[in-house]
């Protein structure tokens, strides 16, 4: 999932530029948070729309805690009980979700955010790539 | 520069010590257990036997002056920085102004707090460690107390810890195959037959059968050891000669002695047996009141469990340094 805010005027500015560098005539993206749409015209003329639409106050977006690094997936913290590691449950910003096991080293995967841990999505053990979605936390202001 | 804000008695500045002098009657000193110094260190990105605490009472506190990385290995327990509860065995940043807290551990004896840069003690005879005995060595040669303030070595690491934390599985996880766990309590320490084993009777069933408590007149020189009085077949005189941490002798009273990283450089008393140097550091983790028992060892055993922990340390290092800079080629 990219990060990249369509809304900025310097990316869009970026991709009206290398649209046009590329003689590609239009470009169109669609996000549940708002449209996007550039249109190269012809003698240099370019239209730009953005429609952003409002999201219902009540829908969080999760947040999706990545691997920062090629790893074994180690989920929880050995010295708490199994218990303490059940789904869904509240976690706060600093608290350890897990590890990232290289060799004998553990990178521990902090939270950074307080919320609701919702999802675990890789297994115990589990080889992950850079990037790999590992826990699902539903934000809470 | 770090300053002590809370300490108990006998907390020092310890490395891997200062072997090599014996023979003018200097003990070698050095943490009681080497093992978490040097792991804290290559954790922190300093040499294996740069200077760290040893703090063998609880509660203990440090301020930091400056961002500083730092570890806090050996004993079991969660360190606290301000209000935030820690892992023990991992790295972390700390900043200007934070306290870094102890706690009693829950089961071991010793936490070691090695810094990023080292304590930048005076070096004696090669090494910062306190000599208790002789008052030099360490910060002025004697323990720590509440207001030392104490200067860091420049970090020679430029692969920043993560903001996360970067940690090690222990050594008494990583290599419990080499390392056997307690049995009912007692922990099983291998030992090699002294110079003197002969003297005692059944080939020293006596010695090597029974459960042994850490009797509370024990320190850092040697554990005092308490049980059923062991006896030699006959008495006999013997003149001092040279001991070196890991000798159990065996004094007039039966109840053996093990000498421990400040230990004397002669004694006089039977020597039945000897520690395997690569279990001192659990014997360092073993608190006054436990249970121990001495497992009859070999040199083939001894080397063995050298080379495990040889293996397990470069490991640590090579991953660690290896982790270190794929994050920040990925930052």
């Amino acid at each position: 999932m990219s990060a990249i805010d369509f809304s900025d005027p310097a990316t869009i500015a970026l991709l009206t530029d290398a649209l046009t560098a590329a003689g590609v005539s239009g470009l169109e993206i669609s996000r549940p948070g708002g449209q996007l749409r550039i249109v190269i015209e012809t003698g240099n003329e370019t239209r730009i729309d953005v429609t952003t639409t409002t999201q219902p106050a009540s829908v969080v977006q999760p947040v999706v805690l990545k691997a920062p690094m090629a790893g074994h997936f180690c989920p929880g913290r050995s010295s708490r009980s199994a218990a303490a590691d059940r789904l869904p449950r509240s976690v706060s910003a600093a608290d350890i979700l897990g590890f990232l096991r290289v060799g004998p080293i553990l990178l521990p995967l902090c939270a950074g955010r307080a919320g609701i841990l919702t999802k675990q999505l890789a297994e115990p053990d589990a080889l992950v790539g850079f990037g790999d979605p590992l826990f699902e936390i539903e934000p809470q202001s | 520069m770090i300053e002590i804000v809370e300490t108990g008695p006998f907390n020092t500045v310890q490395d891997l010590g200062r072997p090599g002098y014996r023979d003018i009657g200097v003990s070698a000193s050095g943490a009681m257990d080497p093992f978490a110094v040097r792991i804290g260190n290559i954790l922190v990105g300093n040499e294996e036997g740069a200077a760290g605490i040893e703090v063998q009472t609880f509660p203990f506190s440090l301020r930091f002056d400056r961002r500083t990385v730092f570890a806090v290995t050996g004993a079991d327990g969660d360190p606290i920085l301000d209000a935030l509860e820690l892992l023990p065995w991992c790295a972390y940043t700390a900043e200007a102004g934070q306290v870094l807290q102890l706690k009693h551990p829950p089961t071991l004896a010793r936490a070691y707090v090695c810094i990023g840069g080292g304590l930048d003690v005076p070096s004696v005879m090669g090494s910062r460690s306190t000599s208790l005995r002789g008052s030099f060595g360490g910060n002025a040669g004697r323990p720590l107390v509440k207001g030392d303030r104490i200067a860091l070595g420049k970090s020679a690491d430029i692969a920043p810890v993560p903001a996360s934390g970067l940690a090690v599985i222990e050594p008494a996880v990583a290599l419990r195959d080499v390392f056997p766990d307690l049995v009912d309590g007692t922990l099983p320490v291998r030992a090699l037959p002294g110079g003197e084993h002969a003297l005692f009777p059944d080939d020293g069933d006596a010695f090597w059968s029974q459960t042994w408590k850490i009797s509370s007149r024990s320190d850092r020189t040697g554990y005092r050891l308490s049980g059923e009085p062991i006896k030699p077949t006959a008495s006999i005189e013997m003149r001092s000669h040279g001991i070196v941490p890991g000798v159990i002798q065996v004094p007039p009273g039966g109840e053996p002695i093990v000498q421990m990283s400040d230990a004397n450089t002669a004694g006089g008393y039977p020597k039945i047996a000897g520690v395997i140097e690569c279990d001192l550091w659990r014997l360092g983790q073993a608190r006054i009141g436990s249970r121990i028992r001495f497992v009859r060892s070999t040199h083939a055993e001894a080397r063995a469990v050298e080379q495990a922990v040889a293996r397990y340390v470069e490991d640590v290092r090579t991953t660690s340094e290896m982790v270190k800079r794929a994050l920040r080629a990925m930052a």
